[in-house]
């Protein structure tokens, strides 16, 4: 199996005024092609951080990164950007959706950001929404979607460029009972139909129990080791 | 039509009409005022073309022949004139100039003896007679066409005085209006005054020759050759060629300023928009490109209203005050780049401010 993921020895240190705040101290994980990670763990624990530097959003104080093959640390913003864009997938707490665009629009955006021809593939869009039941919601604005649809649509960006692995924060965090489990369906689907690697922070333990793994994590590190849940 | 760039300038639609009326009015007041000086230069080329004589003979102080209302030019130098070897004929013009009937602008009525004038200057008479009385007057077919006037008709000139137009010709030659100059010199209170006197020169006779010896023979006066008095008002008028420049640059400063604020609001007010797009990968080209993009967009609205503006406004002042607005390719082609330079320019630190924002940052901005 191929790795997507490889983070070594990852430190992260903010620098609060003249206090240095350590946030991560020494996280290493990898993710195989094809897993659904959850990782959870206590507010402050280092969770959003970590996502943030697996993303690429953020540089580490000291470690490494590494996706599909590509050194995160090692590269220039220009170029952390560039992996970003072709390799990596966001899905937010607050969908964080364009509110001017449609559901087709926000992926159209997506698809422009990825394809700098400007070429977009409609097969591909057809298929994810099609998977993520949204084919009846892509003239609406996100306004006009509910919690669970704009997450879904959310989802559907983030997929719909087929990045290598898929960075989601949160993603039930502002949803239902209802709605999580929709969405959750759809991430496993996702990871099923389209052997999508995963990454998920969440708080809630019947969302990490959907993941393949769960990865613990406690005042900037991982505390337990990698827990198959299922496979 | 689902594109990032206009649903963003759809969504604050009060914000971005502001910024195009900014804009318009770069570009509207660059077109006026240029349209504005071009057209009176040009009509006042045009109008000069017809006058044959070669030399001008007035007083020294005159300030100017063009928008002098002196007759402090006695008459009696017209037969001292023709006296002068080479001299084929001398016409004695009085000028007043007075303002326009619209309350703008002004206007400009000559007084001459039409028979050696219209001689001098081969203009015909299309209708009507040559003035007579103090109460007539003559206007060219384009003053006649313009306010659709005709031979008989009374008209209002010095304010609220009545006169009658006795006769329409051309082609245009000097001041649109004319009377006799015995009736602008009882008007005035100037007899046997004018205001300068224009001299013919025989035929193979040199004009610079010429000018020299009535300087000679009639020394302490001005000797002017036409072509230099008649020549365009933005040569003639000291520094409206550099009062042009300084317009068209505050023009592109308010564009550019108006842009600035515009977007640097937006930048602000989507800074979490930003975040997402530097989270779905794009690059700092790509961010300054979308604000750009919408700059360019919004500064080409701005163009097209303000070209419209200028078009109209034109129109309706010269409806109302009869100026003349003519406008060119080259500060039309101007106005354009100041519309859409200024706008591109102001967004530019806007544009570059979001491409450096955090994205961390940006995205957990409320």
């Amino acid at each position: 199996m191929r790795t997507i993921l490889q983070a070594e020895n990852l430190e992260k240190v903010y620098r609060v005024g003249r206090v240095d705040v350590p946030a991560l101290r020494g996280v290493s994980l990898e993710v195989q092609e094809g897993e659904f990670v959850a990782i959870m763990g206590p507010s402050g624990c280092g969770k959003s951080t970590l996502l943030h530097l697996m993303g690429g959003l953020l540089t580490p104080t000291s470690g490494r990164i590494i996706i599909d093959g590509e050194d995160l640390t090692a590269a220039s913003d220009a170029k952390r950007t560039d992996i970003r864009r072709r390799k990596i997938g966001f899905v937010f707490q607050r969908f964080n959706l364009f509110p001017t665009l449609t559901a087709e629009g926000n992926l159209r955006l997506a698809e422009s950001i990825h394809n700098r021809n400007g070429k977009d593939d409609p097969e591909r869009r057809r298929e994810v929404l099609r998977l993520l039941r949204l084919e009846d919601k892509m003239h609406h604005k996100p306004l006009e979607l509910s919690g669970g649809e704009q997450q879904r649509v959310a989802l559907a960006r983030a997929v719909v460029t087929r990045p290598a692995i898929i960075l989601a924060d949160e993603p039930t965090g502002n949803l239902d009972t209802e709605n999580s489990a929709i969405v959750l369906n759809m991430f496993q689907e996702l990871n099923y139909r389209f052997n999508q690697t995963i990454v998920m922070i969440t708080h809630n333990p019947e969302a990490a129990a959907m993941c393949k793994r769960i990865v613990q994590m406690r005042d900037g590190q991982i505390v337990e080791p990698a827990q198959n849940v299922r496979m | 039509m689902d594109n990032l760039i206009i649903s963003n300038i759809r969504q604050r639609p009060i914000r971005s009409l502001v910024s195009v009326i900014g804009v318009a009015l770069g570009v509207a007041l660059v077109m006026l005022f240029t349209g504005l000086a071009h057209g009176m230069s040009n009509d006042l080329q045009r109008r000069s073309q017809n006058v044959r004589a070669e030399i001008m003979f007035t007083r020294p102080g005159t300030m100017d022949n063009l928008t002098s209302s002196t007759l402090n030019l006695s008459t009696k130098y017209v037969e001292r004139l023709q006296a002068v070897d080479g001299v084929e004929a001398a016409v004695p013009i009085g000028l007043y100039v007075f303002q326009g009937g619209a309350g703008f602008g002004f206007e400009q009525l000559e007084g001459v003896d039409w028979p050696v004038f219209s001689k001098m200057n081969n203009i015909q008479l299309e209708d009507g007679r040559a003035p007579e009385a103090a109460d007539e007057v003559v206007i060219d077919y384009i003053k006649a066409h313009n306010e659709n006037r005709k031979v008989g008709d009374p008209i209002t000139l010095l304010g609220n005085k009545p006169y009658r137009i006795v006769g329409i010709f051309s082609p245009e030659s000097g001041s649109r209006t004319k009377m006799t100059l015995s009736a602008m010199q009882d008007l005035l209170e100037a007899p046997g005054k004018c205001t300068y006197i224009l001299v013919k020169a025989k035929e193979g006779v040199s004009e610079q020759a010429l000018a020299e010896r009535i300087d000679k023979e009639l020394p302490g006066n001005k000797v002017q050759f036409t072509r230099d008095v008649f020549t365009s008002i933005e040569s003639r008028i000291p520094f409206l060629g550099v009062f042009l420049k300084v317009l068209v640059g505050l023009a592109a400063v308010v564009s550019a300023l108006v842009v600035m604020l515009a977007m640097y609001t937006t930048i602000t007010e989507r800074t979490r928009e930003i975040g997402i797009l530097k989270a779905m990968g794009a690059s700092r080209g790509y961010i300054i490109g979308v604000i750009e993009k919408e700059a360019i967009l919004i500064s080409a609205l701005g163009l097209v209203l303000g070209f419209a503006v200028a078009m109209l406004g034109g129109l309706l002042i010269h409806r109302r005050y009869n100026l003349i607005f003519e406008y060119s390719w080259s500060w039309a082609a101007a106005a354009a780049a100041i519309g859409l330079l200024g706008g591109a320019i102001g967004a530019l630190y806007p544009a570059v401010r979001a491409a450096n924002l955090d994205a961390v940052s940006a995205l957990s901005y409320e």
